[in-house]
């Protein structure tokens, strides 16, 4: 990186000073080495669903154990309308662009799940962001697609955002880009490519893009009903795209053992060509690898269904999130309904091995409070430290999907919970002294979703 | 009310409480209700995301759009979408976001 500085010579505390910031570092292995602790967490938080009459929010949470306002929600940027399900969200700039000129890690990119609104939030005073610009949906409708998901940006400054649905919330979804000053540009694949989408993850080095499947947005924003899946409404591929062509050049489809297949993670190295993916339902983790003439999939990792006092049916682990450290030794993921988070060594990466897990909420694991405070669901959207040290989680996946599994996170609100790693030992521990309430705010109870640092992060940097 | 075009409609939460508002036969019910500054869930608008699901307990309703969140068993048991719900006739609805919970049920309990 000739220009761009990286953020630890910058303050990370309040606002950063003017010129121009270094989007990001120019290795993985910079990443961990450069990176000082993170000092706030951007954390959606949400209203949308319940009978709050309240906007969902960006929530700053403060993570520096020095501080007075540690574990504390020490502001929040309140969207202009209701009803918008904040879900997923990224930066303007990461790693993949970092030899861009001019390009500041700012702007954070926060679509709406349900209103199919786009909002734009610059964080260069990091505890106290701002809103500055609103994609209103009828913009999006007009490219046939809505229902945006997960935000990356790519080379040359523009952003691409997976869309899970049609203009109707019906399939097929797409690709949505928006160019440096968040205009619209279009759709950024041609329109058939695929039917069902949801997560997706570029390689640029390898010219490999992976996307997967959730299922046409009508069918899941009212909730999970097992007609849905017998009617084969749910997805159960992933698509490998030409990334320069735009094009989808493999499906593999992952069977019955590949059960919605969410989260998808390439390791970190840019050299690399192996990858995972979280099949949520089966509860399964997949590796997906270049074999060379071809890409190939395999379930390596099964969660079995347990039993459930009192229900009817054995219950799925539903691994909803995983996340792979940035020293590409490391996997985690969420047990979103069993209620523990799992930590494998895949210094092989085709056979995972166990190393930690820890038990936190769910319906299994007999799980104590931590600080007093009930949990009311399970570990769901992970975020690790750049050091690998430190784990973070929050408890709500989707809120008509939390209603039917965990009503009580309604009125208790979600709780955002921390463990301690060891990379060297690979083992964790719940840190019993944070716990963030998201239940206790002023505007009332809030569920809180995924997690982002504003140095970069081991769910959304990529290197060209 | 006077006249066809606007209807008298009952909104109704499960904690007790009821409001009486007048709703046009070419507004939805949701615009009819923030019209009368009265907060209902509400998500896509388009008739896709059930999260401002009623249930329609006295009256009829027609929806705008085809509502493709609801399935035939939701629709035959009175369940509408408000953001796209218009009133034909003076309605009682039950309201709030525990209607939207009553469409699915955890299914391995």
């Amino acid at each position: 990186m000739s220009d761009a500085r990286g953020p630890n010579e910058t303050s990370t505390d309040g606002a950063q000073p003017g010129g121009s910031e270094g989007p990001g570092y120019t290795t993985p292995q910079a990443a961990i080495e450069e990176s000082t602790p993170e000092k706030v967490a951007y954390v959606m938080g949400l209203y949308v669903g319940t009978d709050v009459d309240a906007p969902d929010f960006l929530g700053v949470v403060d993570v520096d154990p020095d501080s007075d306002t540690y574990t504390e929600v020490i502001d929040r940027v309140e969207m202009p309308n209701r009803g918008d399900e904040l879900h997923h969200f990224g930066w303007n700039a990461c790693s993949s662009s970092c030899h861009t000129e001019g390009l500041e890690r700012r702007h954070l990119v926060i679509p709406g799940q349900r209103s199919s609104r786009i909002h734009i939030v610059d964080t260069n005073d990091r505890r106290n962001p701002e809103l500055t610009k609103v994609i209103e949906p009828e913009e999006v409708f007009e490219h046939d697609l809505s229902a945006p998901h997960t935000v990356h940006c790519i080379p040359d400054g523009n952003i691409l955002i997976s869309m899970l649905g049609d203009r109707d919330g019906d399939l097929p979804g797409g690709f949505l880009a928006l160019d440096e000053d968040f205009e619209v540009e279009g759709r950024w694949e041609p329109p058939g490519e695929i039917e069902m989408n949801y997560d997706y993850w570029y390689q640029p080095r390898h010219d490999v893009m992976v996307s997967s499947e959730w299922a046409a947005p009508k069918t899941y924003y009212p909730g999970f009903d097992l007609d849905d899946v017998e009617a084969g409404n749910y997805g159960q591929r992933i698509h490998v795209w030409d990334w320069e062509d735009r094009t989808v050049e493999q499906t593999l489809d992952l069977g019955e053992e590949g059960l919605i297949p969410l989260e998808v993670r390439f390791l970190h190295s840019p050299e690399a060509t192996h990858g995972y993916v979280g099949a949520a339902l089966s509860s399964n983790v997949f590796h997906f690898y270049d074999a060379g003439d071809e890409w190939r999939a395999e379930s390596v990792i099964d969660v079995d269904a347990r039993e459930h006092e009192g229900w009817e049916m054995p219950v799925p682990g539903l691994v909803t999130d995983l996340l792979v450290s940035m020293d590409d030794r490391y996997l985690f993921f969420s047990n979103w309904l069993h209620g523990d988070v799992r930590m494998y060594d895949i210094s092989d990466p085709s056979n995972p091995r166990l190393a930690d897990r820890i038990w936190a909420g769910g319906h299994f694991g007999d799980p104590a409070p931590v600080q007093n405070r009930e949990l009311a669901g399970g570990p769901q959207m992970l975020q690790l430290s750049l050091d690998g040290e430190r784990l973070y989680w929050t408890t709500s996946l989707f809120s008509s999907w939390d209603n039917q599994f965990y009503p009580e996170e309604a009125e208790r609100g979600s709780v955002m919970l921390k463990a301690d790693v060891n990379p060297r030992r690979g083992t964790m521990q719940l840190d019993e002294e944070f716990l963030v309430d998201f239940g206790e705010l002023p505007t009332g109870p809030a569920r809180a979703h995924e997690i982002r640092w504003p140095d970069g992060d081991c769910t959304s940097d990529v290197w060209q | 009310m006077s006249g066809s075009s606007v209807h008298e409609t009952v909104l109704s939460w499960s904690a007790g409480h009821e409001r009486v508002i007048g709703a046009r036969a070419d507004e939805s019910v949701l615009s009819a209700a923030e019209r009368a500054d009265l907060a209902l869930p509400f998500g896509c608008r388009t008739g896709a995301c059930a999260t401002c699901t009623g249930r329609v307990v006295d009256g009829r309703i027609e929806h705008s759009r085809p509502p493709r969140a609801l399935k035939d068993r939701h629709l035959a048991a009175g369940y509408v979408l408000l953001c796209i719900a218009e009133p034909r006739s003076d309605c009682r609805i039950e309201v709030g976001s525990d209607v939207q919970t009553e469409l699915v049920s955890n299914p391995w309990k």
